[in-house]
């Protein structure tokens, strides 16, 4: 994945076990995801299954839960996010991060942690009580000022996930064309599912509008467009702060 | 100052690196030039408790403005973390802090052989930089973004630290 993952915790009345373990047992889930998913290490399971070397059915259990959501995130997006249609062959890596991100945060609940943030180089997901207020603020980047928000957004608990081609340059792929895609500058999807939420923004910036209206009919999940040249849309629900 | 340092402990969990650095290097490194940078300029002094095993003392005298005279609340000081080891190297950072605002962060030192690890610490540190400052003027939890990478070196980082919501 080549990211890093931050973690804001809050502990309960009942105190969690320690922080330190809590953090070692979310970290060895995300390195295991790395190993299993990597696209880019060429002896990760999923590396080999997309050279042919491993069937399916040898594949770790996790990969098909992966694929079972990339299935649903297709769906949803009108075919706007298609792991299928990738240029070097199947790459789900697109829902992963989110989706990896979310397991560390589910963990991390699951712990005893009353409240927390898990942000996996800017997709990030929200549980329990914000530190201050009703609602967690959430600044999205300005996708040309470096240290500037676009915007804030107030979640009570849940996803927030941005994809946009200011800081890696073209590296969204239209699956339509195979070709980079240029939609849009930023596009961000708030929902329940991290995963879900991953795939759509990349969805959303590839394909602009025409996702931003498959998101608004979706229950739950909101989305935030900016432009190639700055204009910005959002869905009605969309929280902002 | 107390009050925020004492957050950083009880509510800032930590800082994980998926690609090759140790995990918590960048926090502790940031934590520790916070509390050298929030304590009264007379006692932003040098030789704070190592926090970097075998590469404490590596970098550890407090740098910045000359500190005011008198001990005023606020102010601007800087001052320069405990050197921290991760992986392949040591880093240490600066803080500078005006009165309770963090204004800036940077890298102050960083002893590494190989270039790949240079990378990887040039992108944490600036990253660290653009949360902490964001997060400072805007009062928010954290921030969505497109991830930062650089394809050719496969890494990139995200930090947040939320004792930054100094109050």
């Amino acid at each position: 994945m080549g990211t890093a993952v931050s973690f804001h915790l809050y502990p309960g009345e009942g105190a969690p076990g320690s922080l330190h373990s809590a953090l070692e047992k979310a970290c060895e889930g995300l390195h295991r995801v790395e190993e299993v998913f990597s696209t880019w290490q060429p002896d990760s399971p999923v590396s080999r299954w997309r050279r042919g070397e491993l069937a399916a059915e040898s594949l770790p259990p996790e990969v098909g839960e992966v694929m079972a959501l990339c299935e649903q995130a297709k769906r949803l997006s009108g075919g706007w996010f298609d792991p299928w249609s990738m240029p070097g062959g199947t790459d789900p890596t697109g829902l992963v991060k989110g989706w990896s991100v979310e397991a560390a945060a589910s963990l991390l609940q699951a712990e005893g942690w009353r409240a927390g943030m898990v942000n996996g180089g800017g997709d990030l997901t929200v549980f329990g009580p914000p530190p201050q207020g009703a609602a967690w603020r959430i600044g999205v980047q300005h996708p040309w000022r470096p240290e500037g928000l676009a915007c804030v957004l107030e979640v009570a608990s849940g996803a927030v996930a941005t994809s946009g081609t200011y800081q890696r340059g073209p590296h969204l792929v239209d699956p339509r064309t195979g070709r980079p895609a240029v939609a849009a500058a930023s596009a961000t999807v708030t929902g329940p599912s991290l995963a879900l939420a991953d795939a759509l923004a990349t969805a959303l910036a590839v394909g602009g509008a025409t996702v931003l209206d498959r998101i608004a009919a979706l229950p739950g999940y909101e989305a935030y467009l900016i432009g190639p040249e700055g204009q910005e849309s959002q869905t009605p629900g969309m929280p902002f702060g | 100052m107390k009050r925020a340092i004492t957050a950083t402990v009880s509510t800032v969990a930590g800082f994980g690196v998926v690609l090759g650095m140790h995990t918590a290097t960048a926090r502790n490194a940031l934590s520790s030039a916070l509390k050298r940078a929030a304590a009264p300029a007379a006692t932003t002094v040098p030789a704070a408790p190592a926090g970097g095993g075998a590469a404490a003392g590596a970098s550890r005298a407090a740098a910045g403005p000359p500190a005011p005279s008198t001990t005023v609340p606020g102010g601007v000081h800087s001052a320069v973390g405990t050197a921290e080891q991760y992986g392949y190297g040591v880093l240490s950072v600066k803080v500078t802090v005006d009165g309770k605002r963090i204004t800036d962060i940077s890298l102050a030192n960083l002893q590494t052989a190989e270039s790949y690890s240079q990378m990887l610490a040039q992108q944490v540190v600036p990253m660290l930089r653009q949360e902490v400052l964001s997060a400072q003027t805007a009062r928010v939890n954290g921030v969505s973004g497109a991830t930062y990478t650089s394809e050719a070196y496969l890494i990139s980082a995200q930090s947040a630290l939320d004792h930054l919501h100094v109050p």
